[in-house]
């Protein structure tokens, strides 16, 4: 067992990051849910909903972004503008629980990537009706094989939709943001001091992992030059027999 | 008779010596000085003192004697442990847009315990079983009651011979995933010599692993929906709930594997004795969260009927 403190350090930072950071919101009550569909791979401007790997230039000749946010989301060692649904998705649901928000994925790249948010009329108060009534198997889910998309909405929803096809995360959570007028949330300042608290950890944890290697380094030299010394010996050895 | 140049050498290398290594300071020559004149001694001290230094010897060695025999645990505080509903409000924003059927709860429960000491282990049938792909094969004797009893409760294959044929034929594709054997039939099962196959599949019926039994429907009805557990260096982990499940659900069937947990580490006490220490909830692609045995969430607007919505 990891011995606890730095487990739990760990844990913090995890959690933290969790909750603060692009995409930490809480939605207005009439939103009912969030829905989105796009393809499997990255390919064809599908970059922006879901997580890439770090590659520089995209088929279409069109070249990524700088990292410039990342020092916003420095525990992610990937560039963070490409994943709404890896980066600001899980923030959204944790700071709205009860709001479903399901992630369609399919195979063809060819088709649309959207994201419907689905809004309930105001004066119709929300009640188990329609789909929610249902049994939670019988509900649409996430899926990796098309199986559930969008939904049409029900009677007193409507839906608006962002088309996320070639569009970075970033300007996808803006566009997100203006549609719903969702608030952001902050740090509370005790946080503040958490996040510092993450951040000087991580950097002493730099500085010790830098003298680590060097004095491993100089130990595995010396070590290679005995051994060469040695074979030197031995070879002028086995010359003065 | 010695030649010159050899005189000259000695002494050459007489010179070397003694400027190499240079003399001793003291004034003294080493043997004008009195025996009895001692830099420094380690003082002896009181018989209380003594005791004590003896003392911390044994326990040292003591220490020393126990240190690896049992597995490295420690006991988490309690400002580092979550409710329920704060855990699974995290994991489950953890584990937005993943297909529910690829993200189970996990479970790992640390056990306190002996290196050397008999491991915990059982069948637990959870009250929300976590998946229901029990396919259960019987051995039993040809036309015996046991084996319409195995018919009539749904067993994949059953009979003696014509079943050691059908593993020993196809050993790579068998069609069930559970082997119990009823205790007239243990002698043929030994004689058949299957270890070699069902052993490293872990389907070998014996009497540690509770699948050699005199009531096949009795048990087969345990089996149906039921997970087996077991204690791996001091920590029994299980898949415990599908993404899906509700607060309620999880917590009963956390629950329920505790109750059992306990039990069967008083059934060993006269044996050995263990500890659960820590209860850590985690998900396939969550952080874990060690448990304080709290239902609901610190947050007041966060409900458990908010945490069973559809993902």
């Amino acid at each position: 067992m990891v011995n606890p403190g730095k487990r739990m350090h760990i844990l913090k930072a995890k959690l933290l990051d969790l909750r603060h950071g692009p995409g930490a919101a809480i939605l207005p009550p009439e939103i009912t849910r969030i829905h989105l569909d796009f393809a499997l791979r990255w390919n064809d401007g599908h970059y922006g909903p879901r997580y890439a790997g770090a590659l520089t230039l995209f088929p279409n000749g069109e070249e990524v972004c700088p990292i410039s946010t990342a020092d916003t989301v420095p525990s992610f060692p990937f560039p963070p503008h490409r994943k709404f649904w890896k980066i600001c998705l899980p923030r959204l649901k944790y700071w709205n629980p009860a709001i479903p928000m399901l992630v369609n994925r399919f195979a063809d790249q060819s088709l649309p990537a959207t994201m419907s948010i689905y809004f309930r009329k105001a004066e119709e108060e929300a009640e188990a009706t329609g789909r929610n009534a249902l049994p939670l198997a019988q509900q649409p889910h996430s899926s990796t094989e098309g199986e559930h998309p969008a939904p049409p909405p029900e009677k007193g929803e409507r839906v608006v939709t962002i088309d996320m096809k070639g569009v970075h995360s970033d300007a996808i959570l803006a566009e997100f943001m203006r549609k719903t007028g969702a608030t952001a949330i902050h740090p509370t300042p005790d946080e503040e001091v958490e996040m510092r608290q993450v951040e000087e950890l991580r950097e002493r944890g730099a500085v010790d992992r830098a003298i680590m290697k060097q004095w491993l380094d100089n130990k595995r030299n010396q070590e290679r030059m005995m051994a060469l010394a040695r074979q030197e010996a031995e070879a002028i050895k086995m010359a003065n027999q | 008779m010695a030649y010159t140049h050899q005189c000259i050498a000695s002494l050459a290398r007489l010179s070397l010596a003694s400027a190499t290594r240079p003399t001793t300071t003291s004034t003294i020559p080493r043997y004008l000085a009195p025996s009895v004149v001692q830099s420094r001694w380690k003082s002896a001290g009181t018989q209380a003192m003594q005791a004590k230094e003896r003392e911390k010897e044994k326990l040292k060695k003591k220490r020393k004697q126990n240190r690896f025999k049992d597995y490295k645990h420690a006991v988490p505080s309690k400002e580092e442990q979550y409710s329920l509903c704060d855990a699974m409000r995290y994991l489950r924003a953890a584990e937005v847009g993943r297909p529910p059927k690829s993200v189970t709860y996990e479970v790992s429960l640390k056990v306190r315990t002996l290196k050397n000491s008999p491991v915990l282990r059982n069948r637990i049938r959870l009250p929300y079983p976590v998946k229901n792909d029990t396919r259960i094969a019987v051995i039993c004797k040809e036309n015996s009651g046991a084996m319409a009893e195995a018919r009539a409760a749904g067993a994949v294959a059953f009979g003696e011979e014509s079943l050691f044929e059908m593993i020993r034929k196809n050993s790579s594709n068998l069609p069930f995933n559970r082997l119990i054997c009823h205790s007239d039939s243990e002698p043929a099962l030994k004689k058949a010599n299957l270890g070699r196959i069902l052993g490293p599949k872990g389907l070998m019926p014996s009497l540690k692993t509770n699948t050699i039994t005199r009531s096949v429907k009795a048990l087969m009805h345990e089996m149906v929906g039921a997970e087996n557990y077991r204690e791996r260096i001091g920590a029994i982990r299980m898949p415990i709930g599908n993404i899906q499940f509700t607060p309620k659900m999880l917590a009963e069937n956390v629950k329920a594997l505790i109750a059992a947990i306990k039990e069967n580490i008083t059934v060993l006490e006269d044996r050995v004795s263990k500890d659960l220490i820590e209860v850590v909830l985690t998900s396939t692609n969550g952080p874990g969260f060690p448990l304080n045995g709290g239902f609901s969430s610190t947050d007041e607007k966060v409900l458990p009927a908010h945490l069973s919505t559809a993902m």
